[in-house]
């Protein structure tokens, strides 16, 4: 038996409109919970931006002193290569003026500290991308090239990018904290909206029932009324992540007052992935919590 | 059409609705089921509806085991069951003709169906001029009249009624009951529980009485007692 559209169009307004400040309430609750959320996803991804040095696998960066000689460059990056723990080709040279459009890039604006560098000063670098991401074996084969003539330091991602990722996982981890209770919250709004509007509805149900009108036929719906108040809900999360949240993380990442957010940046393709995400999880929230819903009045 | 064997049900806290009843209604008669309150009238009605499950025995409707049915076919069963009630069970908030459109819609008949039968079915039960009106602004009679007519608009072989008449008077019991009796003459099995000694004695139809859930009596052209 096919459903007629024209009718969940009808029922389902009508339910929409019957229980106004319900309806509110869950779609107010379903805002907040899905911009914490999608917050929370834009934050982990943008971690993953941070920092661009550690990009393609690079576990480690071994700094040579500027005036390393050929010889002692040479021999370093013949050890890299040869080191079984390094991936085939996951060694990088980057040369001092390579270095220095990368300070350029990272202390882009400050221009007095620029001018008090020049290419000669800067340390020129392998980046190394090892077989294994292992802090304990990236660790223990970094420590090898410390002590060897002409590097000047070896930097961990594990050192930099880890702090930054922390700091953030546990950002991103409070704000999941809150969404989660938040989404729970919405989902048992949802819940109790769709059975207060079956309540209402019972007479309807019954003669539904009495004439054999099909479960299913009953309950779609409902649940399309579940999907649509978390829809409404996700579209007003996107509108605020896209034109409020992550204006901010930019105004943050552009002030200097929090040097955490150095190189912190969200994309267009991360807000887009997170606004997915956000879609999703309505529309997951409002198909299940509607779906347990309307299991109830139909034992008939 | 309707068969029962060795049917019992048990309420909750030993309460015995229908103690090993067995019973036959043919295609096209007419039946009594007479009784005390809380006999097992309406339990009989709701277990042909698939509304209960007995507890033991089984029964067939239009020659299917309705036991067997998975509950996502009941809905096609009670599609062939037409039900009335002694409330009438109409929706306020509907008028007459939506009421009736409304069964017919809910179990996805055609716009075009539902605009032929609809006018159709008022007009067999009398209420052409009253399809506009809400069930409030009609007389009990009428609202019964609506309830039969949406009842019987998606054509049912069977038409269950429990104590159609409880609320009205006995003049406008009569027109229910001729309107019944219309119905059954197109060959529609009707199952009515009542109390009312005058009409029961007056149709002389086939009989049923129960006591405390046991058939006492079953009787062709029958009286109430």
């Amino acid at each position: 038996m096919a459903i007629k559209l024209d009718y969940v169009a009808r029922e389902t307004a009508t339910n929409l409109t019957r229980n106004v400040t319900l309806t509110l309430a869950s779609i107010l609750t379903v805002v907040v919970s899905l911009t914490l959320f999608g917050s929370a996803v834009m934050l982990n991804q943008g971690v993953n931006n941070a920092n661009d040095r550690f990009k393609g696998g690079i576990e480690f960066i071994v700094f040579l002193q500027p005036e390393v000689t050929q010889e002692q460059k040479e021999s370093i990056q013949r050890d890299l290569e040869a080191n079984p723990d390094v991936k085939d080709g996951g060694v990088t040279y980057v040369d001092q003026d390579e270095t220095y459009e990368e300070f350029k890039r990272i202390f882009e604006g400050q221009t007095e500290l620029i001018e008090t560098v020049s290419p000669e000063v800067l340390p020129p670098s392998f980046r190394v991308a090892p077989e294994t991401k292992d802090p304990e074996v990236v660790k223990a084969l970094g420590e090898t090239f410390k002590s060897k003539p002409g590097v000047y330091e070896v930097v961990f991602a594990f050192e930099v990018v880890k702090a930054i990722q922390e700091t953030f996982n546990k950002i991103g981890v409070r704000f999941l904290m809150a969404a989660g209770l938040l989404l729970l919250a919405a989902f048992l709004l949802i819940l109790n909206t769709i059975r207060v509007a079956m309540f209402a509805r019972r007479r309807e149900i019954e003669v539904m029932k009495l004439v054999g009108a099909t479960n299913w036929f009953i309950r779609v719906p409902f649940i399309v009324e579940g999907i649509i108040q978390t829809l409404i809900g996700s579209v007003v999360a996107v509108v605020s992540m896209t034109f409020v949240i992550r204006p901010f993380i930019d105004e943050l990442s552009q002030e200097k007052l929090v040097p955490l957010f150095k190189g912190f940046e969200v994309t267009d393709g991360n807000l887009l992935v997170a606004n997915l995400f956000v879609v999703g999880v309505a529309v997951l929230i409002g198909a299940i919590g509607s779906a347990v819903a309307v299991t109830r009045f139909l034992d008939v | 059409m309707i068969k029962l064997e060795n049917v019992s049900k048990i309420y909750k806290g030993d309460v015995v609705a229908l103690s090993d009843a067995s019973v036959e209604v043919e295609k096209g008669e007419f039946v009594f089921l007479v009784g005390a309150s809380g006999s097992g009238k309406s339990t009989f009605l709701r277990l042909v509806n698939k509304e209960e499950s007995p507890e033991l025995g089984r029964i067939f409707v239009a020659g299917k085991d309705i036991a067997t049915l998975s509950s996502w076919k009941v809905p096609y069963l009670r599609r062939n069951i037409g039900s009335v009630f002694q409330d009438f069970k109409l929706l306020l908030n509907k008028t007459v003709y939506e009421n009736v459109a409304f069964a017919l819609e809910v179990i996805g008949r055609p716009r075009h169906v539902v605009k032929t039968q609809v006018p159709a079915i008022l007009e067999l039960v009398g209420l052409s001029k009253k399809m506009g009106n809400f069930p409030n602004e009609l007389s009990g009679g009428e609202q019964q009249r609506v309830s039969i007519a949406r009842a019987f608009v998606n054509r049912p072989l069977i038409l269950l009624a429990d104590e159609p008449t409880g609320n009205l008077d006995p003049a406008t019991s009569v027109g229910i009951m001729r309107l019944l009796d219309r119905i059954n003459r197109t060959g529609t099995t009707v199952l009515m529980a009542t109390h009312d000694r005058s009409i029961v004695d007056t149709m002389r139809r086939r009989v049923i009485e129960l006591d405390r859930g046991s058939i006492i009596r079953d009787q062709s052209r029958g009286v109430y007692e």
